[in-house]
């Protein structure tokens, strides 16, 4: 199990990055590349070759849509993750943006500056500024599905109904003889 | 005192000087732009870091602007380097990531606004070092230059160029070899001597070969300062007096230019 973001190697400069408020779009897309590249030698490829599955919160899809989102370039950010191991099943929760907000007002948490996109200026308020910028995410998303062949899952039903759905894709593909 | 120079005035590669390399910042469009970069390469100790500290002083009394910027310097990820390296938890990729990142940060943080301000300025190791160290350890070439490619070619690029003997000898003088300069992560051998001497002497056949594909202009490191710095004057001379260069500094710009 490996989630996005926790290499120890980079925390520091990130998390200083982001109290400051002082990262740019490519410094932002080249930390969480160098955090993923530190990850993916000692938390991802050893499993994988002991023969473990990996369950991975977030792989280099989210850099693509993110990234491409804060004004990168698209195929820059594709060649700089070249390096990753193609995963064998991608699945990609997938709610429209009104529903994420709901949720997100619902949970009642303070926005973060970058989840927001506040970065890019594109709004003063968090909320509007997030509605702005995930839904650039969200679009860059759906190009994605079919690039990548990501497996859509609806995420707006509950989430035993989900998690039903992804079982029955997960075990469709144990089972498939490779 | 010069050797196997590029042709002053044009760099001889596919690449346009003072245009990103690759596909560059989308974000942070160049256009007409006034200010000029001129890097200054070459392998630990042979003197860099002097030679800029006069290029500024004599550039500052003909009243130019001028800013410099050197290799993992960025507020952002200096710590996070030194600490990389304390820590010998480096693999190849993460070595390389983080120098990107401390470059990216420099570039849009001080290079681009001081270019889009006048300045002339003047970068310690351009991309160049982080091209070589990485190419000796493996790392793909393509990838790496995908990875640069929001890098912005420079105007001028000068080598000092330096054997490893000289090298060795300097490196001596001063206070002796450390263990990334030495290449001791790569295993080259024993000691921390064969090791430099094996490492260094890779290095500088990258340099060599990136100093055909980017058109830099090569000098001899061996030479005394005074005359090093002499060449560097006598050929940024010639390239600010020339149709290229930023428009003149504050004190001329006010002469009338009817005679021009």
């Amino acid at each position: 199990m490996t989630e996005w973001n926790s290499s120890t190697l980079v925390k520091a400069a990130t998390k200083m990055g982001k109290k400051k408020n002082a990262l740019t779009p490519t410094t932002f897309s080249l930390l969480h590349a160098t955090d993923f590249a530190d990850r993916l030698m000692y938390m991802i490829v050893p499993p994988l070759k002991a023969g473990m599955i990996v369950l991975a919160d977030r792989y280099a899809y989210t850099a693509f849509a993110r990234d491409v989102a804060r004004g990168v370039d698209r195929q820059w950010v594709r060649d700089l993750y070249s390096f990753a191991v193609r995963p064998d099943l991608a699945l990609y929760f997938r709610v429209p943006i009104e529903v994420s907000v709901d949720r997100l007002l619902a949970r009642r948490v303070k926005l973060k500056f970058y989840e927001a996109g506040m970065d890019m200026g594109w709004s003063t308020s968090p909320l509007e500024s997030f509605r702005l910028f995930q839904s650039r995410v969200l679009q860059e998303y759906d190009g994605l599905v079919e690039e990548f062949g990501l497996q859509v899952i609806d995420a707006c039903p509950g989430i035993a109904d989900q998690q039903r759905v992804v079982r029955r894709i997960v075990s469709r593909y144990l089972e498939k003889p490779s | 005192m010069t050797t196997d120079r590029a042709p002053e005035g044009g760099t001889g590669t596919a690449f346009e000087a003072g245009k990103y390399y690759g596909h560059g910042l989308p974000y942070v469009p160049l256009n007409e732009y006034p200010g000029r970069i001129i890097a200054i390469e070459g392998t630990d100790g042979v003197g860099r870091s002097t030679q800029i500290r006069l290029l500024r002083e004599w550039l500052e009394v003909q009243g130019y602007g001028v800013a410099e910027t050197g290799w993992t310097r960025s507020t952002l990820m200096q710590p996070t380097i030194d600490l990389a390296k304390a820590s010998n938890t480096l693999n190849k990729l993460t070595f390389v990531l983080l120098y990107a990142t401390d470059f990216a940060d420099r570039l849009e943080k001080e290079i681009v606004p001081a270019l889009k301000a006048g300045f002339v300025v003047l970068a310690d190791r351009y991309i160049f070092t982080a091209l070589a160290r990485a190419q000796v350890r493996g790392v793909d070439r393509a990838w790496l230059r995908s990875l640069y490619g929001f890098a912005i070619a420079p105007h001028l690029i000068f080598y000092m160029k330096i054997d490893v003997d000289t090298l060795i000898r300097r490196v001596l003088d001063s206070g002796g070899m450390d263990f990334w300069e030495s290449g001791m992560d790569l295993k080259l051998g024993d000691d921390i001597y064969d090791s430099f001497r094996a490492y260094q002497g890779k290095l500088l056949r990258e340099y060599n070969s990136l100093a055909e594909e980017f058109g830099f202009r090569v000098l001899d490191g061996r030479q005394p300062i005074d005359r090093i710095q002499e060449e560097l004057r006598r050929q940024i001379a010639a390239f600010l007096a020339s149709a290229e260069a930023p428009p003149r500094p504050p004190a001329e710009a006010a002469v009338p230019t009817t005679a021009g």
